[in-house]
Parts: C-alpha cells; structure tokens; sequence
C-alpha cells in the first residue's frame, strides 16, 4: 500500500520536472503567463491549505496577505530604495502581526468567527488602501518602473518569474510534506477533526493553528511581492479583491483539502477553465463568471473531498488488481 | 443640532441594515449556515422593484407586496434545492455552495442589467418633513416606519404563532424539536423564506433612495455580517439592535471622521466584539458560540 502510493507521488514528481522543463521546450509567452498564473495560485492555495485543509480554519480573506505583501515590498521599495528581496522579510513581519490580531480574538471561539474575521479584515485592508492616498495612490493604484535588475526582483524574460514562482511552489509543497508527515500534521489534523478531543490530550489547539496561519499568510504575503514585481501595476481592487480570496480556497477544495498535492491538481484545473471561459464568452459580461459559479455548486457537491482522494483511490484500485492477479501467478 | 440630525440619519439608516442583518441572522440561527449569498437576494428584490416600476408602472411601496411573497419562495427554493442536499456536509462545502450562488446571481445580474447604476424616479423621492427644525427624508423615514413594523410582526409572528415556536425550537435544539414532531425541513424552508423575505423588504425600500447594480448587495452583507456578530449569531433582536447601533457609528463617522472610513470603524467595532464579549452584545449565555458553520 505505502510503496504504491510512493509511486503515485512519485508520478506526480515526475510531472513536476516536466513543469520546470516545458517552458524552455515551450517558448510561448501566453502559455507561460498563464502557467505563471496556475503556480501563484497553486502555492497560495497549497498555502492555504495548510491553515484551512490541515487545521479545518477556513479563511475567506488571503487577499489580505497577498495585497499586504503588494504594497508593502512595493512602498519600500519606491519610497525608501529598500530590495523586494528584503521587503519579503518585512512583509512576512507585518503578516505575522496581522495574524496575532486575527487569531487571537477569534481562535479560542467556536464558530465561523474566524471566517468573518478574515473576510471582514481583507475589505477594510482594500478600503484602507482606497483611503489612505498619500501611502498607496487610492483607486489610482501603483505603477512600477520597468527597470530589469536582480535587486529590483525585476527581470527580463517570462522564464525567470516562472523559475522563481516554480521555487516558491515546491518549497511550499515541500513544507507541506514535512507538516504531513510530522507531529505537527497530526496535531492540525486532530484539531480539525475534533478540537475539544484534541485539547483533552494535551495538544495547545490554538498555538498551533496560529502556526498554520502565520505559516500560510506569509507564504501568501510573499506571493503577493512576486505578484508586484511581476504585474508592475496593481491597484486595491485588483489584490485585495474577496475573488481572490474565494478562488484561492475553491483551488484546494476543488483539488482535495488537507492533501499535500490537492491544491496544485486544483489549481490546475479551475485556473485553466478561468481562462478558457473567459476567451469563449468574451463579449457577453458576466458570462463567464455565472458559468464559474454554477459549475462550482455543482463541483462542491458532486466532490466534497476534492479530486485528488478520487484520483488516489482510482490509481489504488487499479494497483491493488493487478498486483493480486500477480500473486495467484 | 448637527449631532441630533446625524443621530436621526444614523437611526433611519439603521433600520434597513437591521432588516438585512436579521435576515441573515433568521437563516443562520436556524439553518445554521451562514449564506453568503444574502446580498444578491437584496439586489434580486431591488431589481425586481425597479423591473415592476419601469412596466407596471408599480411604486415601489406597492410593489414590495409582492416582491416579499417572490421573495420567500426563491428563499424557500434555495433551501430545498441547494441547502437541503448539502445540509449535513462539512463546513466548506456549505460555504461554497452559497459563495458559489452568489458568484452566479452577481453575473446573472451582469449579463442581463449590465454594470448600469439603475434607479426609480418618483414624486417623494426628495420630499423632506421638518420637525423640530430637524429635516428628514420622507422615503428614509417611511423605510424606517416599515422596518418597524416588520421588525414587530416578526416578533409576534415568533413568539405566539404554532410555526414561529416550532422554528424557535429549531434554532433552539434542533434534535429535541424533530423528536418533537416538528418537521424539521419544512421549518428550515420557511426560516430561508422569512430571511430572504425580510431582504425583499429591505430591498423594496432601498429603491427609492439608492440605484441598482450588480454587486449592490456585497457592501450591504458585509455590513450584515458585522451587524450579525454584534448582536449575536442567531439572536434576532440582537441583529436588529445591532444594525440601529451600526447605522448611527456610521452616521457618526461620516460626519466626524469621513465618509471614506466608516468601513473601518465597523471593523474596529467587529473586533472589539470579537475581543470582549464574542457571544454579542445583546445575548444571555454563550449560546452564539455554538453556532457552527
């Protein structure tokens, strides 16, 4: 049983590889665009996973990292000449300074307050960013220069910025892996399920989840900087936006919850069907994103659990046949 | 006299935010899912006021009628159809099955009306009544009397009729009220009825003093779902306390502040609750608490 499913991961590293050689074989920009896009959302996903797939808190508000770590990296970087390589670690401070305001009122409550709580801090953070002009620009939003350097994190070519989105996404699938296979998995995982159990046995339910979410939003805040740097323009909109948030947390649900591969298979998916609804009804508004919503009703409640148990439970069963017809060899 | 006229303002704005909260709040005490998809009910009810108003040339105080009886059979479909099935599956499948349906009303709404800001022309539209040398508006006020009223007929409604105590129960223990011959479904049907028909309300007076559009109704839920933690998940009265409250903090930080940070005073006021008395202002135990998604 564990050797198979050693080959299944091992299949899915394999495709991984692939990834990393495709757009050197590929040489398109658009495919590249759009698969830079699938691996930003597959790592803010995988990282989200890690808070709402592992420790069962749903967050409806990672826009608020990810626009949190736009213009932070940003402003520092415009106003004050500070490298978005170390505005990285400023940003991952501010996250966790947001996380303790967050967590720490709503993790010892049952409930959805956790949620409202995340929705209600990424709408204020997107009006503050609206508000408060003379940091962010409002409405009008910030322009980077285009100005290619290593320190600027500003680079020529589409192949460096999905090098560096492709490192961010294994070192978060690898992150993942090790909380899955660690103590710390388990703990999440029990606090999940039942969290009054849990804290019977001695496990401190809110230390770790504020783990996770330190974990996921810095992860995210991260994202958000390479996004910047990236983009070169964003306004309050464009990243502290609830649809970020929402499609975020349907990538690792659509792709399996509290699996370390769940969300990339996820992300996979919905970015790609994103793309293709949005160039087949380009000129009917809306459109698109009516087809979206109904289809994700239908897929939440078709797979609750998510494609990637389905998948694993195919390629057992195909497995455990076969390897039964070879003992009665 | 500034601060009585903004206390006035406040409390008439307050009434529509309590009759949306408490909608919220009818579904999520006794459904006990927090349905994202409440404000695209309030945009659908104002769509449906401007729709009777451009061709049957209805007002929109008689056509809120009406718009409360459609109302609360699209509610009390969206329970049968979409909640029911999913009732008993976990936390983020119920999310997304109501964030899916507002995505999909949203851009229902978009691909029919457009982006337009859509809006009614009528008589008493800027029609003031001074009291007191206090001016105010005349459809804010009447949409304030309205809520009122509904406000108490939902309070009769809830404590003396036979289905007003089965759905108390419900929201109560909902084990104990199905051993009790209550046929549970049935209330949960007439529960997202009365809660998507309390919008329907709250939308029949919204028409005459703001436009319609798309995404109308995200502003508002967000304002609800503060409302709803304030007073209380599941406590009505709370919500309806709680949006008079919101409405004058809002009133009041336009006037003293700027209109740009009432969002953030919601917030700062979200967290106090959150902070200090989780259960809400208004509630007796920590029964709140026991709300799960």
């Amino acid at each position: 049983m564990k050797r198979n499913l050693k080959i299944f991961n091992g299949i899915l590293f394999v495709l991984l590889v692939i990834l990393i050689l495709s757009p050197i074989v590929l040489d398109d920009q658009f495919i590249l665009n759009v698969l830079i896009q699938i691996l930003m959302y597959a790592t803010i996903a995988t990282a989200w996973n890690l808070l709402g797939g592992y420790a069962g808190q749903l967050s409806l508000g990672h826009a608020l990292f990810f626009g949190i770590g736009a213009y932070t990296a940003t402003i520092l970087h415009i106003n004050y000449g500070i490298s978005p390589w170390l505005g990285m670690i400023i940003v991952v401070a501010v996250c966790i300074i947001l996380c303790a305001i967050i967590g720490l009122p709503t993790f010892r409550l049952k409930g959805p307050f956790f949620t409202l709580a995340t929705i209600a801090f990424a709408e204020v953070a997107r009006h503050l960013a609206l508000y408060w002009r003379e940091l962010t620009n409002g409405s009008v939003g910030i322009n980077i220069k285009f100005d290619p350097s290593f320190t600027n994190m500003i680079f020529q070519k589409f192949d460096t910025y999905y090098l560096l989105i492709l490192l961010l996404l294994v070192v978060t699938l690898f992150i993942t892996y090790c909380i899955d296979r660690n103590k710390m998995g388990y703990y999440l995982k029990a606090i999940r399920e039942d969290e009054d159990a849990a804290k019977t046995l001695g496990i401190n339910a809110t230390k770790y989840k504020m783990y996770a979410l330190i974990l996921s939003a810095s992860i995210t805040g991260i994202v958000g900087v390479f996004y910047a740097q990236f983009i070169l323009f964003f306004e309050p909109e464009s990243v502290f936006n609830i649809n970020i948030s929402a499609q975020v947390a349907l990538i690792a649900i659509v792709g399996g919850m509290g699996t370390v591969f769940g969300p990339l298979l996820g992300a996979f998916i919905v970015i790609p069907l994103n793309e293709l609804l949005r160039a087949t009804f380009p000129e009917i508004h809306g459109m698109n994103y009516f087809i979206y919503g109904v289809l994700l009703i239908v897929i939440i409640i078709i797979t609750p659990n998510g494609l990637y148990p389905i998948l694993k439970k195919l390629w057992l069963r195909f497995f455990v046949k076969d390897s039964s017809k070879g003992a009665g060899n | 006299m500034l601060l009585l006229q903004t206390l006035i303002a406040g409390l008439l704005l307050g009434g529509m935010y309590a009759l949306i909260s408490m909608g919220l709040n009818m579904i999520l005490g006794v459904v006990r899912i927090i349905n994202f998809a409440h404000g695209e009910f309030l945009m659908i009810a104002m769509y449906l006021s401007y729709l009777f108003f451009i061709w049957g040339n209805l007002d929109p105080y008689v056509s809120a009628i009406l718009i409360v009886i459609i109302l609360f059979f699209i509610g009390a479909l969206t329970q049968k159809l979409l909640i029911e099935p999913i009732i008993d599956k976990p936390a983020p499948t119920k999310i997304f099955a109501t964030l899916g349906l507002s995505i999909a009303l949203q851009n229902l709404a978009l691909m029919v009306f457009d982006a337009n800001y859509l809006s009614v022309k009528t008589s008493y539209q800027t029609s003031v009544v001074t009291l007191f040398n206090l001016s105010i508006s005349v459809p804010r006020l009447l949409a304030f009397v309205v809520a009122i009223l509904v406000v108490i007929a939902l309070y009769y409604f809830l404590q003396k009729t036979m289905v007003g105590r089965a759905i108390r129960a419900v929201s109560m223990q909902r084990t104990a009220a199905h051993l009790m011959g209550i046929n549970v479904k049935r209330i949960y049907m007439v529960a997202f009825g009365i809660g998507t028909a309390l919008v329907g309300v709250a939308g029949s007076m919204l028409l005459p003093i703001y436009s319609v559009f798309p995404t109308v109704g995200a502003s508002f839920v967000l304002i609800a779902f503060v409302v709803v933690v304030l007073g209380g998940m599941g406590n009505m009265f709370g919500a309806f306390y709680g949006g008079l409250i919101i409405g004058v903090v809002e009133s009041f930080a336009g006037v003293l502040i700027s209109p740009g940070v009432k969002e953030i005073v919601y917030f700062i006021i979200f967290l106090l609750v959150l902070l200090i008395k989780p259960a809400g202002l208004f509630s007796k135990g920590k029964g709140s608490e026991e709300v799960g998604l």
